[in-house]
């Protein structure tokens, strides 16, 4: 930020003495024709002035940045800025009548000079206030766009980790009741003890292996479910059915990773935890236009059915909304005693 | 020890019932007599059965481990179990109740079963600690599902859906629900602490009113208000009340 922009590159250098040679022949042109001066004081004015005027100009950069304009010019900046213009201005006409007067050594053109003396003072002001300008014009471009730049990073920041919480973890509950089954099962039954630590071996194997990706084969996300359903089945035994009816091409559509684990968590915690009688869980996959419909269903024990169902289902809304960039891709439907969660992924 | 005990095992999954049966095998002193899987069978039963020792798991439906207490006259010796319950575990720790913490060892429930058996002897300490736990559990700042009244032999569990308003009475609260009215021993400062705000106002010093049922809010006399419920029952509206409806229904 503190090098001048003009010096970063060698593009921005070309220009920058393209500018001065344009304005080196415009001034030529002005006091040979304009004022009438000779060819050779002409020559020496434009190439010495603006010469000296290039290399000031580049000097300017330091008022430009230490002179910050944040929010409106007051007072006190532009009288400083004022001050800076007239040295600036007198030091230009100071070094280059200097030179010249060193070279030409001519009564004429020291005419010729104090004659326009006035004029030269402001053009010298005028180019001070026109370079401070065009930096303070650069400034300002360059923090926008590192502020856009950044506000960006921040924005993709702030949706990974909404993504981030968004994602399921898993129940603490459900794994120390697990674990006290299997603790039960192996002084009662060894061997299903065993079946069932594979089976929550697995399932935490793919939960936590594919924490890091984001989207998976519905068919294996498939098998995951299975595995849970199945170690609920020995916790709960004869609390639950589940029927699903799968179209075979929709295995192989790739959704969220573990989008489904909660829908069924919730079934299970709603439906199985709270109620006496047998709950059915019925799980419907099948493709319509461009969107697989997954329609997780269960029926509960009316009346006693917890209220705080919102949260998780709310987080697989934001999550989905998140990743597709579309509204309502989730639809929740009750009916009697028919609770369903429809979600619409975008294939 | 020469005395027998009489136990319940309440808990909604077989295995965890099971490992208990199994670990009590070899304490010829307690015979189990009566199995349960929910809280509401396990209230009968304790009503009925009057054992000496409970083995109660605090998750289960209908009924949790801390509703049930709260249902209980004279409490037996309590042997709480759970999984995995932050808070359950404060208020045990809190009150110095013995817990197991599931999966357990045989030989961490066999020094529950020997403490337990020191207030097998001295049953009032039992109720003592036993309000300590209720009285810790309200302070979870967590909002009520449900609402578990005792009325003599009958449970009445009422559905926060179901609650029009509440009134103070005396040590009381009145529940005005759809299923009718209910007493149930509990603060008005309880239960504005514990119904959402979402749902619930309170508007006056002996009223909290469910604000989806308020149908209108009419000016009695001057800057006295009252709101009329759907079944147009008429409750009286606190000044402070009065802001309070006037913030929420913007």
């Amino acid at each position: 930020m503190l090098t001048n922009p003009i010096l970063k590159s060698l593009r921005n250098i070309y220009l920058y003495i393209a500018f001065w040679l344009v304005e080196g022949v415009i001034y030529f042109l002005l006091i040979s024709f304009g004022m009438k001066a000779g060819y050779r004081i002409a020559i020496f004015d434009s190439l010495v002035f603006n010469f000296i005027l290039a290399g000031l100009g580049l000097s300017f950069w330091y008022p430009a940045i230490y002179i910050s304009i944040d929010n409106r010019i007051s007072y006190k900046t532009f009288l400083t800025h004022m001050a800076g213009g007239i040295i600036a201005s007198c030091l230009w006409l100071a070094i280059g009548f200097f030179i010249i007067t060193n070279f030409l050594n001519s009564a004429a053109y020291s005419n010729f000079f104090y004659s326009t003396l006035a004029w030269r003072f402001f053009i010298g002001l005028l180019f001070y206030f026109l370079i401070t300008s065009f930096y303070y014009l650069i400034i300002y471009y360059n923090s926008l766009q590192e502020k856009t730049l950044k506000e960006s990073e921040l924005k993709s920041l702030v949706t990974e980790a909404e993504l981030k919480s968004l994602k399921f973890q898993i129940n603490p509950h459900f794994i120390f009741n697990s674990l006290n089954s299997m603790s039960a099962l192996t002084t009662i039954e060894p061997d299903r003890a065993k079946s069932m630590i594979l089976k929550l071996a697995d399932f935490l194997r793919y939960t936590l292996a594919n924490n890091g990706k984001d989207k998976n084969r519905l068919e294996e996300e498939l098998k995951n479910i299975k595995l849970y359903l199945e170690i609920e089945k020995i916790r709960f035994e004869d609390k639950f059915d589940f029927f699903e009816e799968i179209e075979p091409e929709a295995l192989n559509v790739k959704v969220p990773n573990m989008i489904l684990q909660p829908l069924f968590e919730n079934a299970i915690k709603h439906a199985v935890y709270d109620s006496l009688e047998k709950i059915t869980i019925l799980l419907k996959c099948k493709m319509e236009g461009r969107f697989l419909v997954i329609s997780v269903e269960n029926n509960f024990e009316n009346g006693y059915s917890k209220k705080g169902t919102g949260i998780g289902l709310q987080n697989i809304k934001s999550r989905l909304e998140l990743i597709y960039n579309e509204k309502n891709l989730l639809e929740i439907k009750k009916e009697g005693d028919k609770f369903r969660v429809i979600l619409y992924i975008p294939t | 020890m020469s005395d027998t005990y009489t136990a319940i095992i309440i808990d909604d999954e077989t295995l965890a019932r099971e490992i208990i049966k199994n670990y009590l095998s070899d304490h010829n002193e307690i015979t189990i007599s009566a199995e349960c899987t929910n809280g509401f069978d396990g209230i009968k039963k304790i009503n009925e059965l009057k054992p000496d020792l409970v083995f109660l798991d605090i998750q289960m439906p209908k009924l949790n481990g801390f509703e049930l207490l709260e249902l209980l006259d004279k409490p037996p010796v309590i042997i709480f179990s759970t999984a995995y319950d932050h808070f359950a575990l404060k208020a045990f720790e809190a009150n110095a109740a013995d817990y197991l913490l599931k999966p357990y060892s045989k030989e961490r429930f066999d020094e529950a079963i020997q403490k337990a058996f020191l207030p097998l002897k001295n049953k009032t300490e039992q109720s003592v600690l036993i309000n300590k736990l209720i009285a810790q559990n309200d302070s979870k700042n967590e909002y009520l599902e449900r609402i578990v009244i005792k009325d003599g032999p009958r449970i009445n569990i009422v559905q926060i859906e179901d609650v029009k308003y509440l009134e103070a009475q005396d040590d009381y609260v009145m529940i005005y629900s759809s299923e009718g009215k209910f007493l149930k021993q509990k603060t008005m400062k309880y239960f504005e602490e514990h119904l959402d705000p979402v749902d619930f106002v309170r508007i006056h010093r002996s009223y909290i009113a469910g604000i989806k049922r308020i149908k209108k809010i009419e000016l009695l006399e001057k800057e006295t208000y009252q709101v009329i419920l759907e079944d147009k029952a008429c409750l009286p509206v606190s000044k402070t009340g009065y802001d309070k409806l006037k913030e929420i229904l913007k």
